[in-house]
């Protein structure tokens, strides 16, 4: 009754609470939709980083990231690869042959990461072959294909069919040429990798470094993102001299971005709620305010303070609770709605494949955050309701009875 | 032993420059089924005699005993339980929640004392019948007459099953016919359920019907006579 009586009063003056209801609404709607762009833009940067280049797991040679030499590539190599694809919880390898080099055209030059790889395995693990805006994934019959960036056609002046000569230092510490032929020219959303990294088919490679084959990375895509780590784990103890490192290890700023973005959207989130926790108190005391008379027969005819306390903030909470699930409500139709259309952000695409993000976003919010987007709302209402309380309870009956 | 033992009542307010003495020495008992009238002009002592009576103020000095316990000396907390269990109030201006039918507006008390679902919504029926409000039991305050709505407050008064009822001004704003049709009801309460009634009043229609009368002038007692009402016009 006591409930009831709360959800009653909340609707004695309509037009009041209905304002500050739209307010909590808007402000919520707001907070929600501009979380979900976060993260949104967040998981597309992470998942854009995976499907580019990172993989989910990358086994190298222990300190190859210090010293990325030609020579420093994984001892027995093809081996590990066959042996890594037939450990569990493992959907792909693709081996990769990394050499840093030189590209040059008729026009100009520049430095390079010539990437060898089996196209067929690599498709497994990595999207470039999704990413092709011209020719084709290594479908010709010329001799040493090569897939360039955009960026590095442009720079290079690069045309499909366009001869480009590749030269890196070879095993003995020489320098090694090879004349390739551009069969496809992709373009992702970072525009650094476009202009830094060539693929080309690692049989060619082999041959111009007239070696064995070698195998510098091995990139892992695991059957689920959940079991990742345990996937590295497991992987750690099997090749313990090896180094063995999940996409957070490789890209920490990617996986601290992805971690603090749900640390900023509560704390944006939570601005907001701390904003309308006035206007919520300033509806709850002109509440209390408008009704001095009833409460004070009310607690004349013998209702505890504490009741009286209980009955405001239950109002708070109703109020609150309304316009917060009124808010969540439109969020996640207009999260549901631009999650499945996204949100087209070509015109400014330029900044953002600086940092590689999509040009277009699909806004999205774990389900956890609307659990304790709840939970928020529920405490900035107790807070809102202290004071107009804190009022109520102090009233002297017999003079609050008079009150006119 | 009285009901209600008033003992040597004072209550000064120092609100002001000057202390207003609002009670000035005030002894009187009063005794079970009374049908009594406080009366006198505009700032006798007669709204803070009552709220004294009814808990909702405290005596600057003097006693106020009722059924035994000393009002006086009971703290705050105490004195809201004690409100709930042994005082039903009346209003001048009706005080009924307006959200809430006139059902509910009985029940409230109810529910407050911790009074079962069912036990609340029969009991809060059977007084609005007996208030003769048994077709508006569904009705808001609004869409009820001032006569009504003071029917509803003596059917809340009454649904706590107090000792007393302490009406202030009950028939101020209401009509002849409603004032009449209210006092009747009271009567006839306070012959069925032996329930003692406390008016502070000034109007003649409320005194007529009282058996007893205390009259106040500046806070004093000036006059204390058992009456025979008059009969029903």
């Amino acid at each position: 009754m006591l409930l009831s009586l709360a959800w009653k009063n909340i609707w004695r003056n309509k037009k009041r609470s209905l304002i500050i209801i739209a307010a909590i609404t808007f402000g919520l709607w707001g907070g929600i939709f501009s979380s979900a762009i976060m993260v949104g833009m967040m998981e597309s940067m992470v998942e854009t980083a995976i499907s580019r280049d990172l993989s989910h797991i990358q086994i190298h040679k222990k300190d190859y990231d210090k010293d990325k030499d030609v020579r420093n590539f994984i001892p027995d190599g093809i081996n590990v690869l066959d042996n890594i694809r037939s450990v569990k919880g493992i959907r792909a390898a693709s081996g990769r042959t990394k050499i840093i080099g030189m590209a040059a055209s008729p026009s100009s030059s520049y430095g390079v990461e010539i990437i060898g790889i089996v196209p067929e395995d690599s498709k497994q693990v990595t999207d470039i072959y999704a990413k092709l805006i011209e020719g084709s994934y290594f479908k010709s019959d010329r001799k040493n294909p090569i897939l360039i960036g955009r960026k590095l056609a442009e720079r290079l002046n690069l045309k499909l069919r366009s001869k480009v000569v590749l030269s890196f230092q070879n095993l003995e510490g020489g320098i090694a040429y090879i004349a390739c032929r551009v069969v496809g020219i992709f373009k992702t959303n970072s525009s650094q990798f476009d202009e830094m990294n060539v693929y080309v088919a690692q049989g060619d490679m082999f041959r111009i470094l007239e070696s064995d084959p070698i195998i510098h990375e091995i990139a892992i895509r695991s059957e689920s993102v959940e079991t990742i780590d345990l996937v590295r784990d497991n992987l750690l103890i099997l090749f313990s001299n090896l180094q063995v490192e999940s996409w957070k290890d490789m890209a920490p700023e990617l996986a601290y971005l992805s971690q603090t973005t749900g640390i900023y959207m509560y704390i944006f989130v939570g601005i907001i709620l701390f904003a309308l926790l006035f206007g919520i108190t300033n509806t709850m005391l002109m509440s209390v305010v408008d009704r001095i008379r009833e409460l004070g027969v009310l607690i004349a005819i013998g209702m505890k303070k504490s009741k009286v306390f209980i009955m405001i903030v239950l109002e708070s909470v109703l109020l609150s609770l309304t316009g917060g699930f009124c808010g969540i409500g439109v969020g996640v139709l207009t999260i549901a709605y631009y999650g499945n259309n996204g949100i087209d952000l070509t015109a400014i695409s330029g900044s953002l494949e600086s940092f590689g993000a999509t040009t277009i976003l699909y806004p999205f919010l774990p389900a956890m955050m609307y659990i304790i987007l709840t939970i928020m709302i529920v405490i900035a209402a107790n807070i809102a309701a202290l004071l107009p309380a804190w009022k109520a309870t102090h009233l002297v009956p017999s003079e609050a009875i008079r009150t006119y | 032993m009285a009901l209600i033992e008033i003992t040597n009542l004072d209550r000064i307010y120092n609100t002001s420059a000057v202390p207003v003495h609002a009670v000035r020495d005030v002894t009187c008992n009063i005794e079970k089924q009374e049908f009594m009238a406080v009366v006198g002009p505009s700032g006798s002592g007669k709204t803070t005699l009552l709220n004294i009576i009814g808990g909702l103020d405290k005596p600057t000095s003097g006693k106020v005993v009722i059924d035994g316990i000393d009002l006086s000396t009971m703290p705050q907390s105490k004195l809201v339980d004690y409100r709930l269990g042994h005082i039903g109030f009346v209003f001048q201006a009706y005080n009924l929640i307006p959200v809430f039918t006139a059902r509910e507006n009985v029940e409230f008390i109810m529910l407050l004392q911790g009074v079962n679902k069912k036990e609340r919504e029969n009991r809060a029926i059977d007084l609005l019948k007996q208030v003769g409000l048994s077709e508006r039991i569904n009705s808001r305050p609004a869409q009820l007459s001032g006569g009504e709505q003071q029917r509803v407050a003596v059917a809340r008064a009454l649904a706590s099953r107090p000792a007393f009822v302490l009406a202030d001004e009950p028939t101020a704003n209401l009509d002849t016919e409603s004032a009449e049709s209210l006092l009747d009801l009271m009567e006839e309460l306070n012959d069925k359920y032996v329930m003692t009634f406390i008016f502070s009043t000034h109007d003649a229609r409320v005194m007529r019907r009282a058996r007893r009368i205390v009259s106040l002038q500046d806070g004093k007692i000036v006059e204390d006579k058992v009456v025979t009402p008059e009969k029903k016009q």
